[in-house]
């Protein structure tokens, strides 16, 4: 039988005994009247009618207080639980009642329980709201996004950050950020140190960084990126940080995909090789004049020496940029003779050091030559710079000019050394390919030549050579004149001819030009 | 003597020796010479606008020469410059980014490819 039931039964019971009572009081009462009393007359009739009046108050009097009393408590607990009235009423305590207490205690907890549940409810559905927003929104972000704890925890990472720093998301939760992102900044402004005064002094700060890289310059996996950072102080999540990367690996990347490691060893191998020339220079301008004859010619020996290592290391970088497939030759319309005269000149003071000397015998009609200044000068210069080795001590060496049958201008660089056997003739202009038979006694890489063909095949000419053992070595090498390369410029349309595949260090001495 | 005008070069330069080098044989040719070893302070001195010739390293600590050079060019951060900027380093480049550099630059010398004495003359037909 339920609560209510019961309480029916209570309360019918009740209300049966109430009017049993009742009219148990109106008898007596009329008993009274008649016998004891001994009222008669009008007395009589009077209290006849009073009797039944009275019990007539008695009766709905009690019974509306046994269905009130349980109505109330109800009343009572459901202002209790409701948000508005919480505060104003105080929860009922059902053992006061008599009658119903047990419906009442039921109906009290059920309700209770209800409001549990609504609140359990609404409280999920904001967690999952909230969800809904970390997870989704946040996740198909298509820029990476990282919050960071009060103490420089990564707490979350979207799945753009995670594919940007190539590792899962959950390995990035939970990490340290300066663990996870080794940055290197542009300046002493970095991260650390503006979280480090932003921290707990500020209610909320925004700031930014360019350039900021992570991972090595030149390696794979380095990229670059503009970094933006909301602190908010407290957040009570602890979503303290935010951060907002912005990658610019393509445009910022440009700026050092030079460093390859062969242009770090490059720029190793300069600086001695600049502290060296400088303090020859010093010693030389100190104490040249007054050194006896031998010594100076060491010095110079040793300016020579400095310079032609100088060389070395330009050509290593630029087969590495050949290799590379780098860079582009900018043709323009130069003055043959006056390129002759500035190579020549630069290497005649190395020449000069074994008393060799070289002569020049340029035509004097000649007409304008199509070329990339820079590395038609290391062209040459590596041409006289293997006639100058091969040598003997003040030998000769003759550079001439003129304009051939084809049209073409045709350059030779001829020397009376050692000269070159017939076997060996053929891969001359390979790379590192140094006949055994000279590697003892003279230096060089081998990559001299292979250069220069490199460079005069760019230009759209040819080089050969000539040579007999013991008599010497003639190179040979053409140029196309301007004029002929006029009809490929219009053809592109641009200003300079560009020619692709090779890329050339840019020897100071033409800025003097 | 009839040097040139008193010049004040300023050298952003992260070697030492070298710096000593350079200016060694600027102060001999006339010039006031100042050094700063690294990009930061190089920055702040070059941007007090009392230098007529700056020589920037580019690979310097701090801040680097790259981004020294396009601060200096940027009126924004840097009103009033006047001095020239001659790129001097070591360091070996791709041709787009050097002609990048240079464009932004009055001159770019390889240190490796002359000696204290050429940098002297160069400066020199600079100002000349």
């Amino acid at each position: 039988m339920s609560y209510f039931e019961r309480f029916v039964r209570q309360f019918r019971a009740r209300l049966l005994l109430v009017i049993l009572l009742n009219n148990a009081l109106i008898l007596a009462g009329w008993y009274a009247t008649d016998r004891v009393l001994k009222l008669t007359g009008w007395q009589e009739i009077a209290a006849i009618i009073a009797i039944p009046l009275l019990t007539l108050v008695l009766l709905p009097w009690v019974t509306s207080r046994a269905l009130t009393r349980p109505t109330k408590f109800i009343w009572q607990a459901i202002m209790h639980v409701s948000p508005d009235t919480a505060a104003d009423m105080p929860a009922p305590d059902p053992k006061q009642l008599r009658l119903g207490r047990e419906l009442v205690t039921n109906l009290v907890n059920q309700l209770y329980q209800l409001t549990s549940v609504v609140q359990k409810m609404e409280h999920a559905g904001s967690e999952a709201a909230q969800d809904l927003h970390t997870n989704f929104v946040a996740n198909h972000l298509p820029l990476p996004f990282i919050v960071l704890s009060h103490d420089d925890t990564i707490m979350y990472a979207n799945e753009a950050a995670a594919t940007y720093l190539s590792k899962p998301a959950t390995d990035l939760a939970g990490q340290n950020v300066y663990t996870a992102l080794d940055m290197s900044f542009t300046s002493t402004d970095t991260l650390h140190d503006w979280l480090d005064t932003t921290k707990d002094k500020a209610a909320a700060a925004d700031h930014s960084w360019e350039r900021v890289r992570i991972g090595l310059p030149g390696s794979n996996n380095s990229k670059q990126f503009d970094l933006a950072a909301h602190y908010n102080q407290g957040n009570p999540l602890g979503y303290e940080t935010l951060l907002t990367l912005f990658d610019h690996t393509g445009t910022y990347g440009q700026d050092d995909q030079s460093l390859s490691f062969v242009a770090l060893a490059v720029h190793e191998l300069r600086t001695p090789l600049t502290l060296l020339r400088g303090y020859i220079e010093v010693f030389d301008e100190e104490l040249g004049a007054g050194l006896d004859p031998e010594l100076q010619r060491f010095m110079k020996q040793m300016d020579a020496a400095a310079g032609q290592l100088t060389a070395f290391v330009n050509n290593i970088l630029n087969v590495a940029k050949v290799e590379d497939d780098q860079l582009s030759l900018q043709l323009h319309e130069e003055k043959w003779p006056e390129i002759i005269d500035a190579v020549v000149s630069d290497l005649q003071l190395r020449a000069g050091v074994r008393g060799i000397s070289i002569k020049t015998e340029v035509a004097s009609d000649l007409p304008t030559a199509g070329v990339d200044r820079y590395s038609i000068y290391e062209l040459i210069a590596n041409l006289l710079d293997n006639a100058i080795k091969y040598s003997k001590d003040k030998a000769v060496i003759t550079v001439s000019s003129t304009l051939n049958k084809d049209g073409l201008i045709e350059t030779s660089v001829r020397d009376s050394g050692v000269g070159i056997d017939g076997s060996i003739l053929p891969y001359i202009f390979d790379k590192f390919y140094r006949s055994h038979q000279n590697r003892s006694q003279i230096g060089g890489t081998g990559l001299g030549l292979y250069l220069a063909k490199v460079i005069v095949e760019a230009h759209g000419g040819n080089i050969w050579v000539q040579s007999k053992p013991g008599e010497g070595s003639t190179f040979t090498f053409t140029i196309m004149p301007y004029g002929k390369l006029e009809d490929e410029r219009k053809a592109t349309g641009s200003q300079d001819i560009t020619r692709h595949a090779h890329g050339w260090i840019k020897n100071h001495s033409m800025y003097r030009n | 003597m009839d040097g040139p005008r008193l010049k004040k070069i300023l050298c952003i330069e992260d070697e030492y020796f070298i710096s000593e080098l350079y200016v060694r044989a600027l102060r001999r040719a006339g010039y006031e010479a100042d050094v700063e070893l690294d990009g930061q302070k190089g920055l702040t001195a070059a941007q007090t606008d009392k230098y007529d010739i700056i020589l920037l390293d580019l690979m310097i600590p701090t801040v680097t020469g790259i981004e020294v050079l396009r601060t200096l060019r940027d009126p924004a951060k840097t009103p009033k410059l006047h001095a020239k900027i001659i790129i001097t380093t070591n360091l070996e480049q791709r041709d787009d980014v050097r002609a990048d550099i240079e464009h932004q630059a009055d001159g770019y010398l390889v240190k490796a490819e002359i000696t204290p004495r050429e940098l002297v003359e160069f400066l020199q037909s600079l100002t000349a």
